[in-house]
C-alpha cells in the first residue's frame, strides 16, 4: 500500500466552493471603503503609492492591550513618520466587546498616545472577512502598488505579557522594513494570535 | 493591564501534612489546582501529575492548537536534580464554534495529565515540585492568567496511591484520546491538508490536528473510507507557512477518541516516496440525492436490454412472454421470478466486487473484461447463443424458446437462471458503457452500492415486469407467427458480431496466436453444438453426445494452454503523438512544470475508442497538444492493472475513460467522459489565458 499521498486536485475542490476567497501575500490586497472616526471615508485605493498598515483592534483584548503598553504606539509613529498609512480597523460587531463610538475611539486614540493615520469602523466585518483577520491584534502590510506583502502576527511570542515582547522576534516590525525598502518581507506570512475578533 | 492578568501566588500546604493536591487556586471564572496520583512516592517511580481546571460555565480554555485564536493552556516546572516532567498529555478537545473562527479547546472539568520521573538513585525523602501555569480562560472575551503550584511529596520506599484522587486520574484517561499504533501520512499541497491513514475505521465523524495554523479550522472537514485506507482532507489555513515532519492527530468516533503520529509526506525511503494525488470529494458526491442516482441506475438497465449481446435473445423471450397471453398467472410467476435472478446476479458482482476491493485487490469494474479467460468464456458463450438462434441447437434454459415452446411448464428455477444468464451475457455490455457510473456506486458505502446495482438489475427487467403485469404493453407487440422463427434466426447474427468484437478484444489481450487458438475453440464449440443438436433430433447417440462434451472441454482448455505474449503496447512510431503512462513519468513531467495529459483507457472500452476517435486523435486536438507543449500519455486498462486502478480512484472512478488534464500551476481538470472533437483545445486554450 502506498502510503504517501498527495492531494493537488483538492483545490479544484476548494475553487468550487468558493474557498479561494482567501487574501494571498504577492497579490493584490482586496479593496475595500471604510468610514473613520471623524466621519471621512477610506478606499484602499485612495493611498496608491504610499505603504499601507492594517492593524485590527479590540481595546479590551488582553492581547492588544499586551502590545499598547507602548510597543504599538511606538510602532505606529515610527511608521507613520515615514509616510506609512496606518488603518487601526475595529471589526467588532455593534454590542460585542471592542466595539465603540466614534468620540470612545478617539478617546482611546488621545489616552494611550497612539498615533494611527484613522481608526475606522468595520461592523458587518466586511472588510475583516474580506482579509481572513482572525485575531486581534492582527497586522498586514500592503505595498505602494497595492500588493498585500505581509499578514499575520505583530510577533513571534503568542502571550498576553509584557515582558514576553521584548524576548520576542518582531515578526510584523520586519517586513514593514523590508516593504520600505522595497524588499519582500521574510517571513511574509505568520501566525497570528490573540483574541477572536468579535464579528 | 494589570487589571486583566491574574497573578496568583502558590500556597504552600506543608503545615496540613502531606497531601496529594494542592487545594484549589481561585482565579478569574477558573479554579485550579495540582494533583498528585500518590501521596508518598519511591525513587525509580513515573508519577502522574494533574493540573485539574474547573472553568465557570460556557468558559473554555484551549487546546495545544488552539484554533483561531485563543492560546495552548502552557506548563513551567522547577523541579529537584534528579527529576523531571514530561510533556502535558492532552484530553480529546472539542470544537468551539465563534462564527465565522472555530477554536479547540475544553469545557468543564478539564484534566493536563503529565508524568513525573523520579530518578532511581533520587536521595533526598521529599520531592519539591513547583509549577508556573500560564492558561487563557474564554468566554467570547478572554482573560490570561497565571498561577504557581508547589507541592511537597514525600519519598519513602514504597509508593502510597492517594486513594481519594483515584478518580480524577481515571476521568483523566477516560478523557485522553486512545493512542493507535498504525501509520499515517500528511502532506500540505494542493491548498489542503491531506492525510492518509492505513485503518478501516467507517465512523469517524471529525479530527483534529495539534499543529497549529496547519488546516482552516473553520473549514469543511472531508472524511472517507477507501479499501482499508482512511483519508481525510481540509482545506490548509490561510496563516499556514510550515509543519513538522510529524505531527499528531486525534480522530473522533461516537463513542472514542484516538491519537495517531503522521508523518510528512516525502520522508519515508524508497517507493514510499511515489507521490500518488488522491481527491477526497465524497462531501460533494454525496449532495446528489440518493433516488436520482437510483433512478439513473434503473434507466441504465432499462438500456442495457437494447445492447447488441442482449437484445436478440431478450427480445425472443420477451416475445414469448407475450405470445402466451392465457397463462396470464404463469407470466406473472415467470417474469418475477426472471427479475429476481437479473437483481440478484447484479447485487452478486457487486458484492463480489466489494468483497474482493477490501481484501485489497486492485480491481474496478470492468475486470470482467480484463481477465482474458473470462473473455474467452464470453465468446464460447455470445457463439454457442448465436449457434442456437440459427436453430442449430435448442438449449434447455427456456431462453430461446419461442411461441408454443413455452406451453412446456419451465417453472420459476428455468426463468430465474434466464435472469441470471441474461446478467451474465450482458457483463461485456455493462463494463464499456457504463464503467463510470457503475464504478462511482462501487465508491459508495456498501448498502448503497448495492441498492444502485439492485436498481440496475430491476431497470433491466422492466420491459418483462410491464409485459407479464400490465396487459396493455403485450398488446403492443405483434401476432406470434412463423415470422417470428425468421427473426430469431436473424437476430444470431448482432450475437455473432458481439462474439467477433470479444474476440478482438482478446486478440490485442494475448496477441494472434492466442486468439488463433480460441478461433479454433470456437470451432469446437460449433461442433459441440451440432453434435448435441443431432442428439436432440435423436439422429446421434450416446457417443454423439459424449463426443460433444468432449469438444466443449477442449474449448475450455485451449484459452488456458494459450501462450502468453508480450503485447506490443508501446510500440512507437513516428506518427504516434502519445506516450505510455507509468506513475513515475508524470510526476517528472509535473515536478518539470509541464503540461500533460492523462488519457486513461481500454480496448474494450467503446466510449473510450470512439473519445480517442472523434476527439483526441484528430489534427485539431493534435495540433493543440503541440501549440501548448502537452505530454500526452496514455495508460491502457485493458489487462489488469493496479497502478491505474489506483490513479483512477484519485479521481473517484472505477472505471475508464478518465481523461485528466495538468496544467503548471493549476489543479488538475478532469475532463468529460463524453469528449467532442473542441473539449482539448477549449480546455488548453482557457487553461492557457489564465493567470
Amino acid at each position: 500500500m502506498k502510503l504517501h499521498h498527495l492531494v493537488l486536485s483538492a483545490s479544484a475542490a476548494l475553487l468550487s466552493l468558493g474557498l479561494n476567497a482567501a487574501p494571498q501575500v504577492g497579490t493584490a490586497a482586496p479593496d475595500f471603503t471604510v468610514v473613520d472616526t471623524k466621519g471621512n471615508s477610506h478606499s484602499l485605493k485612495d493611498f496608491a503609492g504610499k505603504n499601507v498598515v492594517l492593524e485590527w483592534t479590540n481595546h479590551d483584548c488582553p492581547f492588544v492591550v499586551k502590545h499598547y503598553s507602548g510597543n504599538m504606539q511606538a510602532l505606529q509613529s515610527d511608521l507613520t513618520g515615514q509616510d506609512v498609512v496606518w488603518l487601526t480597523v475595529i471589526s467588532s460587531a455593534p454590542g460585542k466587546q471592542g466595539y465603540v463610538s466614534p468620540a470612545k475611539a478617539d478617546e482611546l486614540t488621545a489616552s494611550r498616545n497612539s498615533a494611527p493615520t484613522a481608526v475606522v469602523f468595520d461592523e458587518t466585518g466586511a472588510v475583516g472577512k474580506a482579509y481572513d483577520a482572525k485575531t486581534t491584534p492582527h497586522m498586514y502590510v500592503i505595498d505602494k502598488a497595492g500588493v498585500l506583502q505581509y499578514m499575520g502576527g505583530i510577533d513571534s511570542i503568542p502571550s498576553a505579557k509584557v515582558d514576553d515582547i521584548s524576548k520576542a522576534t518582531p515578526l510584523f516590525a520586519n517586513a514593514a522594513k523590508a516593504v520600505l525598502a522595497g524588499e519582500k518581507p521574510d517571513p511574509a506570512v505568520t501566525r497570528p494570535y490573540g483574541c477572536s475578533i468579535k464579528y | 493591564m494589570r487589571s486583566v492578568i491574574f497573578l496568583l501566588f502558590y500556597c504552600l500546604m506543608l503545615s496540613s501534612g502531606h497531601a496529594a493536591t494542592t487545594g484549589w487556586q481561585t482565579a478569574k471564572h477558573l479554579k485550579a489546582e495540582l494533583v498528585s496520583e500518590y501521596q508518598q512516592v519511591t525513587p525509580g517511580q513515573t508519577v502522574r501529575l494533574a493540573l485539574h481546571f474547573v472553568p465557570d460555565e460556557h468558559w473554555h480554555t484551549y487546546w495545544q492548537n488552539p484554533g483561531d485564536s485563543g492560546l495552548a493552556t502552557s506548563l513551567s516546572w522547577r523541579l529537584p536534580e534528579g527529576v523531571t516532567a514530561g510533556n502535558i498529555q492532552w484530553p480529546t478537545p472539542h470544537a468551539i464554534a465563534i462564527p465565522p473562527l472555530v477554536n479547540y479547546g475544553f469545557e468543564g472539568n478539564t484534566v493536563l495529565l503529565s508524568d513525573l520521573h523520579i530518578a532511581a538513585d533520587y536521595a533526598s525523602d521529599t520531592i519539591d515540585i513547583q509549577l508556573q501555569a500560564d492558561w487563557l480562560v474564554c468566554e467570547e472575551i478572554c482573560i490570561p492568567a497565571e498561577a504557581q503550584f508547589r507541592l511537597m511529596l514525600p519519598v519513602g520506599s514504597n509508593a502510597i496511591l492517594a486513594d481519594e484522587q483515584s478518580a480524577l486520574f481515571r476521568q483523566a484517561q477516560q478523557q485522553r484520546p486512545q493512542p493507535l499504533n498504525i501509520s499515517g501520512q500528511f502532506d500540505t499541497s494542493g491548498g489542503a491538508f491531506s492525510a492518509v491513514i492505513d485503518w478501516q475505521q467507517t465512523d469517524i465523524t471529525a479530527f483534529f490536528v495539534a499543529a497549529s495554523e496547519l488546516v482552516d479550522h473553520a473549514a469543511k472537514q472531508q472524511i472517507s473510507q477507501q479499501g482499508t485506507q482512511l483519508l481525510l482532507q481540509q482545506p490548509l489555513n490561510t496563516y499556514f507557512s510550515g509543519v513538522e515532519d510529524q505531527i499528531e492527530l486525534v480522530l473522533i468516533s461516537a463513542d472514542t477518541a484516538y491519537s495517531v503520529q503522521l508523518t510528512k509526506g516525502g520522508q519515508l525511503a524508497g517507493n514510499e516516496k511515489a507521490a500518488v494525488e488522491i481527491l477526497v470529494t465524497q462531501g460533494q458526491q454525496s449532495s446528489t440525492a440518493l433516488w436520482l442516482i437510483l433512478l439513473m441506475a434503473a434507466a441504465g438497465g432499462l438500456i442495457l436490454n437494447l445492447m447488441p449481446c442482449v437484445f436478440p435473445i431478450l427480445s425472443l423471450k420477451a416475445l414469448s412472454i407475450a405470445a402466451n397471453s392465457t397463462q396470464q398467472a404463469q407470466q406473472k410467476r415467470d417474469a418475477l421470478f426472471y427479475s429476481a435472478g437479473v437483481a440478484l446476479s447484479f447485487v452478486a458482482l457487486a458484492l463480489l466486487l466489494i468483497t474482493l476491493r477490501a481484501a485489497g485487490a486492485a480491481i474496478g469494474w470492468g475486470f470482467q473484461l480484463q481477465s482474458p479467460y473470462m473473455v474467452a468464456l464470453l465468446v464460447y458463450l455470445l457463439f454457442a447463443l448465436g449457434l442456437s438462434l440459427s436453430g442449430v441447437v435448442q438449449f434447455g434454459l427456456g431462453l430461446m424458446n419461442t411461441g408454443g415452446a413455452l406451453t412446456a411448464v419451465k417453472g420459476g428455477k428455468g426463468s430465474f437462471f434466464t435472469g441470471v444468464l441474461a446478467v451474465v451475457v450482458a457483463s461485456p455490455c455493462t463494463a464499456p458503457f457504463m464503467g463510470s457510473a457503475l464504478g462511482y456506486a462501487v465508491t459508495q458505502s456498501a448498502p448503497v452500492a448495492l441498492l444502485v446495482f439492485a436498481a440496475l438489475g430491476l431497470g433491466m427487467a422492466l420491459p418483462f415486469l410491464l409485459l407479464a403485469f400490465v396487459p396493455g404493453f403485450a398488446r403492443l407487440l405483434p401476432k406470434p407467427g412463423a415470422w417470428m422463427d425468421t427473426l430469431k434466426q436473424v437476430l444470431a447474427y448482432p450475437l455473432y458480431l458481439s462474439a467477433v468484437w470479444l474476440l478482438w478484444v482478446y486478440g490485442r489481450q494475448v496477441g494472434v496466436d492466442a486468439q488463433a487458438l480460441l478461433l479454433i475453440g470456437l470451432v469446437c464449440v460449433a461442433a459441440a453444438c451440432w453434435l448435441w443438436g443431432r442428439k436432440q433430433l435423436a439422429q446421434v447417440g450416446r457417443v454423439g453426445a459424449g463426443f460433444a462434451l468432449l469438444l466443449v472441454l477442449l474449448a475450455l482448455v485451449l484459452p488456458v494452454l494459450a501462450p502468453k505474449q508480450a503485447v506490443p503496447q508501446t510500440q512507437s512510431n513516428d506518427t504516434q503523438h502519445w506516450q505510455p503512462w507509468s506513475a513515475a513519468t508524470l510526476k517528472q513531467l509535473r515536478e518539470q512544470g509541464k503540461p500533460v495529459l492523462v488519457n486513461m483507457t481500454a480496448d474494450w472500452c467503446i466510449t473510450c475508442l470512439v473519445n480517442e476517435r472523434m476527439a483526441l486523435n484528430t489534427d485539431s486536438s493534435k495540433a493543440a497538444l503541440a501549440l501548448y507543449d502537452v505530454t500526452y500519455l496514455k495508460g491502457d486498462w485493458t489487462l489488469r492493472d493496479s497502478a491505474i486502478t489506483e490513479y483512477l480512484r484519485l479521481y473517484q472512478r472505477d472505471g475508464v475513460p478518465l481523461y485528466v488534464l495538468y496544467w503548471p500551476g493549476q489543479p488538475p481538470q478532469v475532463l468529460p467522459q463524453i469528449l467532442t472533437p473542441d473539449t482539448l483545445p477549449q480546455t488548453l486554450a482557457r487553461l492557457s489565458s489564465q493567470p
